[in-house]
């Protein structure tokens, strides 16, 4: 069950547009938030909210890229794979995290910190090799910057800290 | 960046890392061009305008701005909506993301201009996931523009009233066409509509709606200020109008988006702007206007960044973002990965875009992996053919790069099929397991 | 009228038509997967294309999107246009897993059809083939999406079409897959559609899986007999076994689809233990010795000693037969109905059903607003609620005026009445909505009689007047089951006020069963089957036949039957099934089915249409050979062929004076007291979409109802309505060993007032005693539902008999 006060946004939220159904991204994207992906009963929940079935709901979760109907790790890394990364190294990305990570592109690592993903074109073309974090970008990848990426992701799970939200205004530069 | 040459309209307030404010956009004339239309100049005087000034949409197809706000009749229902489409999935695309973070109170206006030439009183910013920094900027920026009067309830006293939403989206670059982001507004799988009836109709909840990209809308306050002659005479070249952002990747020296006129040369923007090739790397072709549009061959070095001009040499300004190849990389293999992303992303509604371009991809790869044979050649040609046959205008896109890829580099396709490898592989790609070392930028 | 030239050949079609139809009506079939008459175009499969030579758009276009244009060319064989539609093919066989061989659609498939006419022989993919999970969609469809096209004809008309939110598309591009969101029972009540919907083998009939190929069945045109509306299917049969019923188009009646009920409701017919053999005093013997032998026993008894009910699940062959029988020998009855109650709302509809005012189900879609009284759509005649769905598509606004918490497929409004209430409310709407301008005599009258009272807080009322005001095609839907009888005429009535009001407006009765129109046409009035039960239990009547007549499953009044039976010193029973009674009977006497011996059935609008036999007779194969084809024992005959047509043995027991007609069919209505039927055509000559029925005069009581008197006053009883459900209730269905898992828990509805007022919560169990009879259910409560009422499920497995009408409220307690 959804938190009192995150079911009480979302109610209000609803309540306030005309269609329910036009808020469906945002309520898969808070529930997806709390529980870390849209699992059976998070989309029958969501679903309710929104006055849709489960199914009508799961055709929109499953044809989105950044909602999950499967469990994904803490911290959701998709690296891009579209042509100017590809050509500007996205194969080296991919493998160097693979191999520092121990997992295949679309797993999971044991300890349930990482998932590695490839992704479509992030809009990020002027900082390729570009990869997300959380939705969160980080462009001209190198092997140190990786490196110090992943240590930073790691030092955070470990101190206990918040399942980390999608990024916020921090960087401002386009 | 040496732009002295150029006037800066749409990046006139863009600064090294931070965000224009309102007070900066103001200072620079912004929203005088709001109080002079709201209440006091016509719709249908601004739509006029608008034609006049010879925008044409920058989201990619280049549709006359005017016309389109035109086919909303004065005598049209209410409610009206307005769409900005901040999507920007198009691979190598990020202008609209840059023009946001520079000065995000001109892409406001300009919707509640154009909101205000079609009397729509709700308007929806239709953003990517990751561009989730940009969604809450706007988000920020609407509601001080708000409590300043250029939104929400009676704008500047008029009786207009407006209300902006930030819509974000999963994930998925159909949701960048319009009438499958119009769907995924409503909550219904963005598979694209084909008209009849059109948006403009029949859109959002059945009522009259219009759609543009984020460029398309900031050119609107410049146009209502300085005029439609202005407008028409930022271009270089006589049938073009305004200015375009060029967002320049691939292997050259600067990447980035560029605001130039309208028909300044590919090699200034290469040479000039964008620092010129890699050191090594020598121009090969560019994709002049991202992953849909086709590769620009060296002949065409210097072709004039127009709409018109692309067009004459087969091609198209698409959304003016300019990937560059170099010499050393294989264009089978650039195809097959913009034929991956084609086929990852087609929503499967129609059979040649859904089927098709898996099939394409899988000779591609094949052709790629030397593996290919002489038959897949004229299997390919057919198909790309039949990719414009599809029920909208993604497969299309999907099409050019393999069309001009047939069209102008088809030895190279005929060497990895002779020599059954590719000629641009001097090692072996690290394999999964890494044990090579990684290679990064080449 | 554009006129346009396709291959050459030049038609004139009505504007809007697509170029797809238009090359329909020259015969030119063009290749489709998408496109469907009942769902209309999208142009998703491309499969369509054709090559527009002049006109608005030239080149390769859909035919299904384009628009049919004056001076239009369209070349359906130019090359540019062959080639693509190959390549469509192609791309749509990569996936495919050339399962035909072990595909139920084998043989009738679309999508083999196209790939060899579309000359796609030599597969050239040289990639892998994606492949998908099946889920388990309960008992009726069965699913294989390697199989699926992606034409999206399921997901659009279960949700679009339907209504139905349990299946749709998933996942996107060549991932797109079909189903639901798990494994599990497809909620839709029209599901089975899918089978016939889907061009491939995604979506097959799971009770006929690996029994046949198409050209291996007899299939045989027929009518559905599993509720009043008449439905128009394809009967399959192989081995002696009716295995598997399709939809059959009828623009008049239900259009493309069919609901489940009616395409899975004929497993009566082969159940392993159907009753084949005739039985005197339970020991099988030859038919002809039975009969002979009731017939002796019959002419022992004095005439009116002797009573006869048959049901409205007959044929009007049967019927008639019984009638005439009965009339001839001067026996009792024959009773169709089971009290007077359900024979008079059956009387006066037919009577009412006057030309003019009478509209088919298929008319209905066309209506601009539609008045519900007293029905419960997709409980009592699911395909209304389809067709009703469709005019709520095209704009209709809809009212329902039922005490039931009436649950249909789209938006309505509803006013939960009680049904003493319901004259009253109708009969102000109508007045509400229209003015008394322009009537005149009986029509003015009448208006004048209604009610004008403003109904306090009740605005959706006020909003459906506003519609019904201002529609132009209204009709009115009248349910006969839980209704008053002085409801049915006020129907009537009411929709002659709109018509006088110059409306076109129209009338729609949903009738009990599927004969139940002939049954009332033919039904002498004063008899019924509880005047006969109670007859013999006064020692009036000593003899019993009842013909294709379960008074167990019909009987509202299950003391009374038991004692009845009791006593009867003759019980003779004619049936195909196997029922309580026929169990009981003294002489049994087994009878063929609908499919064995065809016959003619008249729909709740009046249309009499024929269903012709699907095969001729004799236990399935499967039956008798033990599963071992084929039978080691040979003889002469087929085995269990023993059952006779009911109408032929009621001439049998008749005797002489009936013994010629059997098997002349028109004679079966010549003698008869009703002069409609006489004009029936020949069975080989029935029109495809039936022959109206309807009454030789205008109706004497036009504008003569009066509303029964409002009992408003709070009383200490609820009063019982027992209702149909959509599966488990009707008869023939409910044989239908597939259909169990569809069928509802048998909860009792309150309101929530009355739910309150009595202790009770949602699930708890609640025990009721009446009489001397105690039953148990557990509680639903509804807000939208009437107060002062129980809704209980009449379903076949709840002894509601014992319920009787009303029951007080201290007789009710938590179980
Ligand atoms: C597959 C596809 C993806 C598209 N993606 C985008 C996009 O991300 N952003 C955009 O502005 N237009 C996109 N378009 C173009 C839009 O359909 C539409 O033409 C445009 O938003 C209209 O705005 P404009 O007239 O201002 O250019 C896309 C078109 C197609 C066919
Ligand atoms: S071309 Fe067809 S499958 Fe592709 S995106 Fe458009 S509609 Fe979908
Ligand atoms: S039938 Fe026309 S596109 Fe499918």
């Amino acid at each position: 069950m959804l938190p009192k006060e995150i079911k009480d946004r979302l109610e209000a939220e609803i309540r306030h547009v005309e269609h329910p159904r036009e808020l469906a991204v945002d309520v898969m994207f808070a529930v997806q938030e709390h529980y870390g992906y849209l699992s059976d009963a998070a989309l029958a929940e969501a679903a309710a909210l929104l006055g849709m079935t489960p199914l009508e709901l799961d055709e929109l979760a499953t044809f989105y890229t950044f909602t999950f109907r499967e469990p994904v790790g803490k911290y959701v890394i998709h690296v891009c794979d579209s042509v100017v990364c590809w050509m500007n190294g996205y194969a080296s990305v991919r493998d160097y995290l693979c191999r520092r990570l121990s997992i295949g592109m679309g797993e999971t690592t044991a300890d349930g910190l990482f998932t590695l993903l490839p992704v479509c074109c992030i809009g990020y073309c002027d900082r390729s090799p570009a990869m997300l974090v959380n939705r969160r970008v980080h462009g001209e990848l190198t092997p140190e910057k990786i490196d110090g990426i992943l240590a930073k992701l790691r030092r955070e799970a470990e101190s206990g800290a918040e399942r980390p939200k999608v990024q916020g205004v921090d960087a401002i530069t386009g | 960046m040496t732009l002295a040459n150029y006037p800066q309209v749409l990046f006139q307030n863009r600064r090294p890392d931070r965000i224009a404010t309102l007070e900066e956009y103001r200072a620079s004339g912004g929203y005088q061009a709001l109080a002079e239309v709201v209440g006091r100049r016509s719709p249908r005087e601004v739509q006029e305008l608008v034609l006049d000034a010879a925008l044409l949409g920058r989201g990619g197809a280049a549709f006359p701005a005017g016309r389109k706000m035109m086919t909303i009749a004065a005598d049209a229902p209410f409610p009206r909506y307005l769409v900005c489409n901040a999507d920007e999935m198009e691979p190598g695309t990020f202008k609209d993301r840059v023009l946001i973070h520079a000065d995000p109170h001109m892409l406001i206006e300009g919707i509640a201009i154009t909101a205000w030439a079609v009397r729509a009183e709700k308007a929806a910013i239709f953003i990517r996931p990751e561009y989730e920094n940009a969604a809450r900027i706007l988000e920020r920026e609407i509601r001080i523009a708000a409590a300043a009067g250029y939104l929400g309830r009676a704008i500047l006293g008029s009786d207009f009233s407006l209300e902006i939403v930030v819509h974000r989206s999963a994930g998925r670059y159909i949701c960048g066409e319009v009438t499958a982001q119009l769907n995924a507004l409503m909550g219904q799988r963005p598979n694209p509509k084909q008209p009849p009836p059109y948006a403009t109709e029949k859109g959002l909840w059945d009522q009259p709606t219009l759609a543009h990209n984020v460029e398309t809308l900031a050119c609107l306050p410049h146009i209502v200020r300085n005029g439609a002659e202005w407008f028409k005479k930022l271009a270089l070249t006589p049938t073009g109008a305004g200015t375009k952002i060029f967002g320049v990747s691939g292997k050259v020296k600067r990447p980035g988006c560029y605001e130039l006129p309208i028909g300044v040369p590919l090699s200034e923007i290469i040479e000039e702007y964008a620092g010129g090739m890699l050191e090594g790397s020598e121009f090969k072709a560019c994709l002049p206007g991202g992953a849909s549009t086709g590769f620009l061959p060296r002949q065409h070095y210097h072709v004039e960044m127009d709409f018109d001009a692309l067009k004459k040499v087969g091609n198209r300004l698409g959304t003016g973002a300019i990937m560059v190849f170099d010499h050393k990389t294989c264009l089978v293999a650039a195809t097959l990965n913009l034929m991956e992303f084609f086929a990852r992303e087609s929503c499967g509604w129609c059979t040649p875009c859904r089927e098709g371009l898996p099939y394409i991809r899988d000779l591609l790869a094949r052709i790629e992996a030397g593996e290919g044979e002489p038959e897949f050649v004229p299997m390919l040609e057919e198909m790309k053919t039949h990719l414009f046959r599809s029920y909208c205008a993604f497969a299309p896109g999907a099409a050019a790069p393999l069309e001009s890829l047939l069209a102008h580099f088809k030895e190279e396709i005929q060497k990895h099929i002779r020599e059954k490898s590719c000629p641009f592989k001097k090692e072996p790609e690290p394999g999964v397991a890494g044990l090579a070392k990684p290679r990064f930028i080449a | 009228m554009p006129k346009l030239t396709i291959d050459d050949r030049e038609i004139e079609v009505a504007g809007g038509t697509k170029v797809i139809e238009a090359a329909a009506r020259l015969g030119i079939m063009i290749p489709r997967f998408c496109y469907h008459p009942a769902l209309g175009s999208v142009g998703a499969c491309r499969v369509c294309a054709v090559k527009v030579l002049e006109g608005p758009v030239k080149g390769v276009q859909m035919s299904c999107m384009l628009d049919a244009a004056d001076g239009m060319q369209v070349s359906t064989t130019d090359r540019e246009a062959v080639e693509f539609r190959r390549y469509v093919i192609e791309w749509l066989m990569m996936n495919h897993p050339h399962d035909c061989p072990v595909c139920d659609e084998g043989g009738h498939c679309l999508l083999q059809d196209m790939t060899v006419s579309g000359g796609h022989g030599i597969r050239r993919f040289p990639g892998k083939k994606r492949t998908y999970p099946d889920q388990d969609l309960g008992p009726l469809v069965q699913h294989e999406m390697n199989r699926c096209i992606h034409c999206y004809r399921c997901t659009r008309f279960y949700q679009q079409f339907c209504g139905y939110r349990d299946l749709g598309a998933l996942s996107i591009g060549n991932r797109t897959y079909f189903g639901r969101v798990a494994s599990g029972r497809l909620e839709s009540p029209f599901s089975g559609n899918l089978s016939d919907i889907c061009p491939t083998g995604v979506f097959t009939d799971k009770p006929s899986r690996y029994f046949g190929r198409r050209w291996d069945y007899q299939r045989t045109p027929t009518i559905c007999i599993n509720c009043s509306l008449g439905c128009h299917a394809v009967t399959s049969v192989r081995y002696r076994q009716v295995a598997r019923q399709e939809a059959r188009m009828s623009a008049a009646v239900n259009g493309w689809f069919l609901c489940d009920r009616g395409r899975y409701g004929f497993f009566y017919a082969s159940l392993p233990g159907r009753p084949r053999q005739a039985a005197v005093k339970g020991e099988t013997t030859t038919m002809d010795e039975a009969i002979a032998h009731a017939r002796s026993r019959l002419e022992t008894l004095p005439p009116d000693a002797i009573a006869v009910n048959g049901s409205a699940r007959s044929s009007l062959e049967v019927l008639a037969m019984t009638e005439r029988a009965a009339r001839l020998k001067g026996w009792r009855g024959p009773a169709f109905f089971a009290d007077a109650g359900a024979a008079h709302n059956v009387k006066t509809a037919i009577a009412r059903l006057e030309e003019g005012l009478a509209v088919s189900l298929g008319e209905i879609g066309q209506a601009d607003f539609i008045l519900v009284v007293g029905a419960d759509p997709i409980n009592e005649a699911p395909m209304l609620a389809l067709a009703l769905r469709q005019a709520v598509q095209k704009g209709a606004g809809i009212l329902v005026l039922d005490p039931r918490p009436v649950c249909l497929p789209f938006g309505f409004m509803h006013v939960p009445t009680a049904p003493e209430a319901l004259g009253a409310v109708l009969g102000r709407l109508v007045k509400k909505s229209i003015g008394p301008a322009g009537l005149d005599g009986p029509a003015a009258r009448f208006y004048a009689s209604l009610p004008d009272e403003p109904a306090t807080g009740q605005e959706v009322l006020a909003r459906a007047a506003g519609l019904l005001a201002a529609s132009r095609r209204p009709v009115i839907v009248c349910g006969t089951g839980i209704v008053a009888s002085a409801l049915v005429g006020l129907a009537a009535d009411a929709a002659l006020l709109l018509t006088a009001a110059q409306k076109k407006a129209g009338l729609f009765y949903i009738l009990p069963e599927a004969n139940s129109f002939a049954s009332g046409l033919l039904a002498p009035p004063e008899s019924t089957t509880d005047r006969i039960l109670k007859a013999v239990v006064d020692g009036d009547v000593k003899a019993l036949v009842f013909v294709e007549n379960d008074p167990f499953a019909t009987s509202p009044d299950r003391e009374l039957l038991e004692r009845a039976l009791a006593k009867v010193e003759l019980l003779v029973v004619l049936d195909y099934l196997d029922t309580p009674v026929s169990r009981r009977a003294h002489v049994f006497l087994p009878t063929q089915t609908l499919y064995e011996s065809g016959g003619i059935f008249i729909n709740q609008e009046g249309r009499a249409q024929y269903s012709a036999a699907a095969f001729a007779g004799g236990a399935p194969i499967l039956e008798t050979g033990g599963s071992d084809h084929p039978p080691r024992v040979y003889g002469t005959g087929l085995p269990g062929a023993d059952p006779q047509p009911a109408g032929q043995i009621m001439a049998q027991l008749a005797g002489e004076p009936m013994a010629s007609e059997i098997g002349a069919r028109p004679e079966y209505f010549g003698g008869s007291t009703v002069s409609e039927l006489a004009e029936l055509p020949d069975v080989e000559a029935f029109p495809e979409e039936g022959q109206r029925l309807s009454p030789k005069n205008l109706p004497a009581d036009r504008f003569k109802s009066v509303l029964p008197p409002s009992s408003a006053a709070e009383s200490d009883e609820l009063e019982i309505i027992l209702t149909e459900r959509t599966f488990g209730s009707e008869d023939l269905s409910s044989y239908s060993a597939c259909l169990e898992t569809r069928e509802d828990e048998p909860l009792a509805g309150l309101h929530r007032r009355d739910a309150e007022s009595l202790g009770i919560r949602e699930g708890d169990g609640i025990a009721i005693r009446t009489g001397n009879t105690t039953l148990e259910f557990a509680v639903r409560v509804y807000d939208n539902m009437a107060s002062g009422v129980m809704v209980v499920p009449r379903l076949q497995r709840l002894p509601w008999q014992g319920l009787g009408k009303r029951v007080r409220r201290q007789d009710i307690r938590k179980a």
